[in-house]
């Protein structure tokens, strides 16, 4: 009989082609601390504003003190309407992404119908559960965060989770930041949308301006977070989150508004 | 019994003729290649039979829906554990086919005492590696072949040719979405008249070459009972899918003339 559950993870599993990570016979939780106390070198943000939402997320990649990689993508589309900026191990989170976007198809084409909302965010909660073993040998933990702009329906708009290193999510209003540099810009987030201008009010123009600043305030001080780099033309990854689906913003877009920042020059 | 030879031959022609007589009424299905991509269109009396099997490959059937049911449920498991295990990139209609669907249905058929796939296929792919293998049809006792520019599948044989005879020997896949409408709607209307005249064992009518009155009262006869369904894999699209069901308002141009 087959299935018509339109489960994709159960069908990897029953096949043998999803194996179960398992802590690994004495390992020795001292050593790396609990779960999510691993570094997630990073930085991502998401900030909702007049439009839908922005999220945006450094290059950089990193073990230890060693810069692996420039040019790494943290956000990532996962279906027409909703993207994953992640933090953490970046094979477990590529991962983690890929399952979810081919689950995501999986569903709709064998279900004739989208995957709720509440659906994907199980789904996602599910993947990270599965994943705590590796999280928590020290070697594997991931901390995403989901965005979607809803069509329809009563959940209508852009929306952002975070979740934590367990499966757990929750809803943020106005704007999220996880990575090691989160800390850093998190007050100012905060501060600007309390007391400034609320970003749910701001044009996409000044809202892609202050993500770029909140970026290059979290390079400044944190050493896992890429900045600008205008010798090998790197720039930071932004998409937009909109009822007329994802677009990434050119580099030029973003050239354009670091040039009138006069950041990196 | 069955351990002998010609009473395993027996069984398996009885099967045929079986098949044949589930499957004689079923409405057809046709695809045609054109500039954007590819078209299938078929009628329905309501549920749909055109379906996203991956981003660039569509699937119809014709027969049991709770078999072509299990057909479709079973390609796009295929699909998308090809698409996990190695990339998105390497989900081909050709090996979909070849080692999915035609197996799966081979064995159905072989085995005697259990039921076969009361169905045919048509699989669509939007720009395969080889342009020969844009159509695949496969028939219930898992048999298939491939074609460039167009493809049918139908309750009988007969009907599927007088398809494909209607299409003609005309390849130009350069025509326009309401063009390739108004082929396939007309060539499906030709099936679907061969069909009823096979049906009602109409002998002498059966080489009577279709008029345009006959291809009116057709298509009119499925609106009436139904309605036309028509889907595309259309390679101008911005998203990774190129499947898209089309509308009333896409069809309203090719169907007004018949309501």
């Amino acid at each position: 009989m087959l299935d018509d559950s339109g489960d994709f993870l159960s069908i990897l599993k029953e096949r043998g082609q999803l194996p179960s990570p398992q802590v690994a016979s004495g390992f020795d939780t001292e050593r790396v601390g609990p779960p999510g106390a691993q570094t997630e070198g990073t930085t991502i943000l998401a900030l909702r504003y007049r439009d839908g939402v922005l999220v945006a997320g450094d290059r950089r990649a990193t073990a230890g003190n060693v810069v692996v990689y420039d040019r790494a993508a943290k956000v990532l589309s996962v279906d027409d309407r909703s993207v994953l900026a992640l933090s953490g191990s970046p094979a477990n989170a590529y991962e983690i992404a890929r399952l979810l976007e081919i689950s995501f198809q999986h569903y709709r084409r064998t279900q004739l119908q989208e995957l709720s909302l509440d659906g994907r965010l199980r789904m996602l909660s599910r993947l990270l559960k599965d994943n705590l073993p590796m999280a928590l040998q020290g070697i594997g933990a991931v901390v995403p965060i989901y965005i979607t702009h809803e069509v329809s329906g009563p959940q209508a708009g852009g929306h952002i989770y975070f979740y934590d290193v367990l499966g757990a999510n929750f809803e943020t209003v106005d704007f999220c930041t996880t990575g090691s540099g989160s800390p850093i810009i998190r007050g100012a987030l905060y501060f600007l949308n309390r007391w400034e201008r609320p970003f749910a009010e701001r044009d996409e123009s000044d809202a892609l301006r202050l993500v770029l600043q909140m970026l290059e305030t979290a390079a400044e001080f944190d050493t896992a977070t890429g900045g600008f780099k205008s010798t090998a033309a790197i720039y930071p990854q932004v998409m937009r989150v909109t009822g007329d689906g994802i677009t990434d913003i050119p580099e030029a877009d973003l050239a354009t508004h670091y040039s009138s920042l006069q950041v990196g020059s | 019994m069955l351990d002998e030879p010609y009473r395993w031959v027996d069984a398996i022609r009885n099967r045929r003729d079986y098949l044949e007589d589930q499957l004689e009424g079923a409405s057809p299905v046709v695809g045609v290649a054109y500039a954007a991509g590819v078209l299938l269109l078929t009628s329905t009396p309501g549920p749909r039979k055109l379906f996203e099997v991956y981003n660039q490959v569509a699937s119809a059937g014709v027969g049991h829906p709770a078999d072509i049911e299990k057909l479709r449920k079973a390609i796009i498991d295929i699909a998308h554990v090809e698409a996990f295990n190695l990339s998105a990139s390497d989900v081909s209609l050709q090996r979909l086919v070849a080692f999915g669907l035609g197996p799966l249905m081979k064995a159905a058929f072989d085995e005697i005492f259990r039921s076969p796939f009361i169905a045919r296929m048509v699989v669509a792919e939007l720009d395969p590696s080889d342009p020969l293998e844009t159509f695949y049809t496969i028939d219930a006792d898992g048999s298939f072949s491939s074609s460039a520019a167009a493809a049918a599948i139908a309750g009988t044989a007969d009907s599927a040719e007088a398809i494909l005879a209607r299409l003609g020997k005309d390849d130009d896949r350069q025509v326009s979405l309401e063009e390739a409408l108004s082929r396939a709607l007309d060539a499906w209307a030709a099936g679907r008249i061969q069909a009823e005249r096979e049906d009602a064992e109409e002998e002498l009518e059966a080489d009577r070459p279709i008029t345009d009155e006959d291809v009116v009262a057709a298509i009119g006869g499925a609106l009436d009972a139904g309605r036309i369904e028509a889907a595309v894999l259309d390679r101008t699209l911005p998203t990774k899918t190129k499947f898209r069901l089309l509308t009333e308002a896409d069809l309203e141009g090719a169907l007004a003339q018949f309501r």
